[in-house]
């Protein structure tokens, strides 16, 4: 019954259709670029692990140790004297803190998408982004967990947060989408560990073979004594986490379904999440928070916020390790235009606010809408606006997208505008409530500057770690949607076409 | 070898068709020159649930063919080209829309339909339109003449862009022109914008104004994304007929309906988490000026209604459409697909019926009632026939697969 009106043979009416059928030829660019071979992309992957650690790896370690001791500067001083070093005070009782955890939160969500919904969609292309995309997503949640953790003030009763009964038998408020966020994020971080490191447990197994295989032919003559003890210590290293792969038929079909589980996990997770963070501020009845358009715009915003930060970091490691045969113009074209979708999906939303905000005549929605426009925070506003809508629009043309140095800047503009508008829609609010009386101006205090401004150097710690000591790609899905994969690609193969 | 044979059925189906279509469109004619006279709005809204339903699959259809051309999908190439004769109803769409804004221009009481329409409509415990200061404030938009040129510009948009989709597909088939393919990409990545302002327009003025009161900023996407799904399931049910009735046969595979199954799922997700949030951020904030659309939905047999939708328009066929086997068994992927269908239907019945009537008791208003009404099944069936004639009568036109798309051998040769 499944297959009964397909399998019956044609017949000639069906004969003649497909007679006619002479496909127009459409060359499009290949995936891996150059014709390179399975070998040349092996090494290529592994060596980025393998060779010595470059001079800009070292300053750049440096420099975001340095930045990372800002953020560590700040908690110190909020821990040790209260969270009224931040700049909150009436009534602007949520500032920087819940903004750059939904910054964070939000660049995290490009990982995911890659990893996971891009998967199920068939991308092939996102083979040579994905591993990166779910590293970022893994330190972008470490550090947007930062601020909700130490926002508690006394972080030793962070454990609160967990419904677990207390001395004083006090549950936490399961009303609270900040209580929604606690398992949210929690759940988003565990699946996106576990699914960005069950995808790297065959890299890790070629690391290992690699290792294993130096040591044996043992040709360390005129290498430094580092060079063989460093083998040593990968042998045992990656064979750990490899957790013995071994590159058996058995083992790459378990691998396939339990990615293909996670990826169906993980695409509800990636949606959950930045909903129940737009939650955060839509269940409330506040003006300019209190919209029904929440939960899918800010959906869109994260994902356009992490395409955003994956060209920021993908673009540099491409020119220093000249991948530009497995980070293609293709890739990055595609990149461009995902942000160019979500930052005009946004606009949409933007616009949607504006024109309900006055649609619906309550006379307090039109007056914080105007106040974005035209009030004390406009130039955050003009500030979002341009970055988030008009930048990306720039994506259009394909002179923007081909000039990677342009592309990179134009990235950096959609960070700075997402971050501008979770500031816009957190403090313009909560600056001009329903009691004008009781209006505020926000300004951080040097404690929010050093702690955000540091948690760019935790994030590129973390980041450069990632760089130096793992696959930076998954060497097997690279190879699989190159063209020498395809068995009746050859003809096609010599034409440059890819299947 | 009879090369005409998919040609004169489709011939046959379309005239019968165009019967079906004109004998019940008549008759729902006669219901909304039944509700012009005795100054009824209940025919009127039977002629628009027709009209939203026919309307919402050639714009789900549109999205779809639009959505694969920027994402240059391959596996549905045989597919869109169903999509393409889908969408030629719009014309047709249009002159059926046509006699709902004749209504505040020539009836006595131009808000026959749309209350607002008319100043001296009363309202539910206080005054009339003309008086209340919500409509007062929103007078620049809603206004007869603005609407009007509104519904005109969403209509032109749609069929702008279905026209051209429609000729550079058709004209591939004959020239091979790849330039074809280019330029509906570059017309789609703009189009799914024009699409998608021209649908949230539709849906704002022509469902969610019918209580002008009512806002939400979720209210577009709610509409593309019952749109979608409506159009994805008709779709494996004509791709089913098509096999079955020999115009597809042997082209289109088992592995093309796992894939409009997998899309049915994912939209029914994405359908159920729009209504929730919906939903769930007006419960939460509690404001009578939101609540209250959503309250005389639990009244004068709403409330079983909205609980169908729950159950019947996401539970039932999330589950369902979670087996593999629901996806590839054809009677069962037909059968929730005529499911998703008929609580799309409802769907619209709770967006569009339920409103608030004057009457004298506690609360100053009564709601209208969950009726099915004859007129309701005619309008439905009678704007289908013709829209099943549009889609016939555009299959003459071309090949019935895109013959020369450069993706046309990866679909046909399409695994899962």
């Amino acid at each position: 019954m499944a297959s009964s009106p397909n399998d019956s043979p044609l017949s000639p009416t069906q004969a003649a259709i497909l007679s006619k059928v002479e496909p127009a030829e459409l060359v499009e660019q290949p995936l891996v670029a150059n014709d390179r071979d399975f070998n040349w992309v092996t090494n290529k992957i592994c060596r980025i692990v393998e060779t010595k650690t470059p001079t800009w790896w070292w300053v750049c370690m440096a420099m975001a140790l340095l930045t990372a001791s800002f953020t560590g500067m700040g908690l110190a001083y909020l821990v040790s004297t209260g969270v009224g070093v931040w700049g909150l005070a009436n009534p602007i009782n949520w500032g920087w803190a819940i903004v750059n955890f939904v910054f964070w939160i939000g660049i995290g969500h490009a990982g995911t998408l890659i990893s996971a919904v891009l998967c199920l969609l068939k991308q092939g292309w996102r083979t040579s982004i994905n591993r990166a995309a779910e590293a970022m997503t893994i330190f972008a949640v470490i550090c947007a967990g930062i601020f909700p953790l130490f926002h508690v003030g006394r972080i030793w009763f962070a454990w609160w947060l967990f419904p677990l009964p207390n001395a004083n038998a006090i549950w936490p408020q399961f009303r609270s989408p900040l209580e929604w966020d606690v398992f949210a994020v929690s759940t988003y971080g565990t699946v996106s560990v576990l699914f960005w490191y069950m995808g790297m447990i065959p890299d890790l197994g070629v690391l290992r073979d690699r290792a294993v295989q130096r040591l044996k032919l043992g040709a360390y003559e005129g290498s430094s004594w580092l060079t063989k003890r460093m083998d040593i210590f990968r042998k045992y290293f990656y064979a750990i986490f490899a957790m013995g792969w071994r590159n058996a038929g058995n083992h790459w079909r378990n691998y396939e379904m339990a990615y293909l589980v996670l990826a169906g996990l993980s695409t509800p997770l990636v949606l959950s999440v930045h909903t129940i963070v737009s939650f955060d501020f839509a269940v409330a009845q506040l003006p300019g928070w209190h919209t029904t358009i929440f939960p899918p715009y800010f959906v869109a915003g994260a994902i356009f916020s992490g395409f955003g930060m994956v060209l920021t970091l993908m673009l540099p490691l491409r020119a220093v390790y000249g991948l530009h045969d497995l980070i293609t113009q293709r890739h990055i074209d595609n990149m461009c235009k995902i942000c160019l979708g979500t930052g005009s999906i946004v606009g949409y939303a933007y616009i949607m606010e504006f024109f309900i905000a006055w649609y619906g005549a309550n006379p307090y929605e039109s007056f914080a809408f105007i106040n974005r426009g035209f009030g004390q925070y406009s130039w955050a506003y003009y500030m979002m606006f341009a970055c988030n809508v008009f930048t990306p629009q720039l994506f259009w043309f394909k002179a923007v997208r081909r000039n990677a140095a342009l592309v990179w800047v134009m990235s950096i503009f959609i960070n700075v505008g997402m971050w501008f508008e979770r500031f816009v829609i957190t403090v313009t609010s909560l600056a001009n409530d329903f009691l004008p009386s009781s209006w505020g101006y926000y300004s951080p205090t040097i404690v929010d500057v050093f702690t955000f401004f540091g948690t760019f150097g935790v994030f590129s710690v973390l980041f450069l770690m990632f760089v130096r000591f793992l696959p930076l790609m998954p060497i097997g899905e690279v190879k699989y949607v190159m063209p020498q994969a395809d068995p009746h690609c050859h003809s096609s193969h010599q034409k440059g076409e890819q299947h | 070898m009879n090369t005409d044979a998919p040609q004169v059925y489709g011939k046959k189906a379309g005239t019968l068709a165009l019967l079906v279509g004109l004998v019940f469109t008549g008759f729902a004619g006669f219901g909304f020159y039944q509700g012009w006279v005795a100054g009824d709005s209940r025919p009127l809204m039977s002629w628009l649930i027709g009209i939203a339903f026919w309307l919402s699959i050639a714009v789900g259809m549109l999205f779809i063919t639009q959505i694969w051309h920027v994402f240059h999908a391959r596996w549905p190439t045989i597919l869109r080209r169903q999509c393409e004769h889908g969408f030629s109803a719009f014309p047709v769409l249009l002159i059926l829309f046509i006699p709902l804004l004749l209504v505040p221009f020539l009836h006595e009481n131009p808000g026959l339909l749309w209350k607002w329409m008319n100043g001296v409509n009363e309202l539910p415990g206080h005054g009339t339109v003309g008086e209340d200061p919500i409509y007062v404030w929103k007078q620049p938009y809603l206004n007869i003449n603005f609407f009007t040129v509104r519904a005109v510009g969403v209509f032109f948009t749609f069929i702008l862009l279905a026209t051209f989709l429609r000729k550079w597909s058709f004209d591939t088939d004959k020239t091979g022109d790849i330039n074809n393919t280019h330029k509906a990409r570059r017309l789609s990545s703009i189009g799914l914008f024009l699409c998608a302002g021209a649908a949230t327009m539709g849906a704002i003025d022509w469902f969610k104004a019918l209580e002008y009161h009512w806002f939400s900023t979720m209210y577009g996407v709610w509409f593309f994304a019952a749109s979608m799904r409506a159009a994805l399931a008709i779709l494996l049910i004509l791709s089913v007929i098509l096999v079955t009735r020999g115009y597809l046969k042997g082209i289109l595979k088992q592995s093309h309906r796992y894939d409009i199954g997998c899309m049915m799922l994912a939209f029914t997700v994405f359908w159920a988490y729009i209504s929730f949030s919906q939903y769930f951020l007006v419960y939460n904030a509690n404001i009578p000026e939101e609540t209250f659309w959503y309250n005389i939905r639990e009244k004068n047999g709403w409330w079983p209604i909205s609980m169908c939708l729950v159950f019947g328009h996401f539970l039932i066929p999330f589950l369902i459409l979670l087996w593999y086997k629901s996806k590839i068994v054809v009677w069962r992927s037909v059968a929730i697909s005529a499911w998703i269908l008929t609580f799309h239907i409802i769907d619209l019945y709770w967006n569009i019926v339920p409103g608030k009537i004057p009457a004298e008791n506690d609360y100053g208003y009564t709601v209208r009632p969950f009726t099915v009404e004859i007129f309701d099944l005619a309008a439905i069936i009678g704007f289908g026939g013709l829209c099943i004639w549009a889609f016939c009568r555009s299959m003459n036109k071309a090949e019935p697969i895109p013959v020369r798309d450069p993706n046309i051998e990866n679909s046909l040769n399409y695994i899962e």
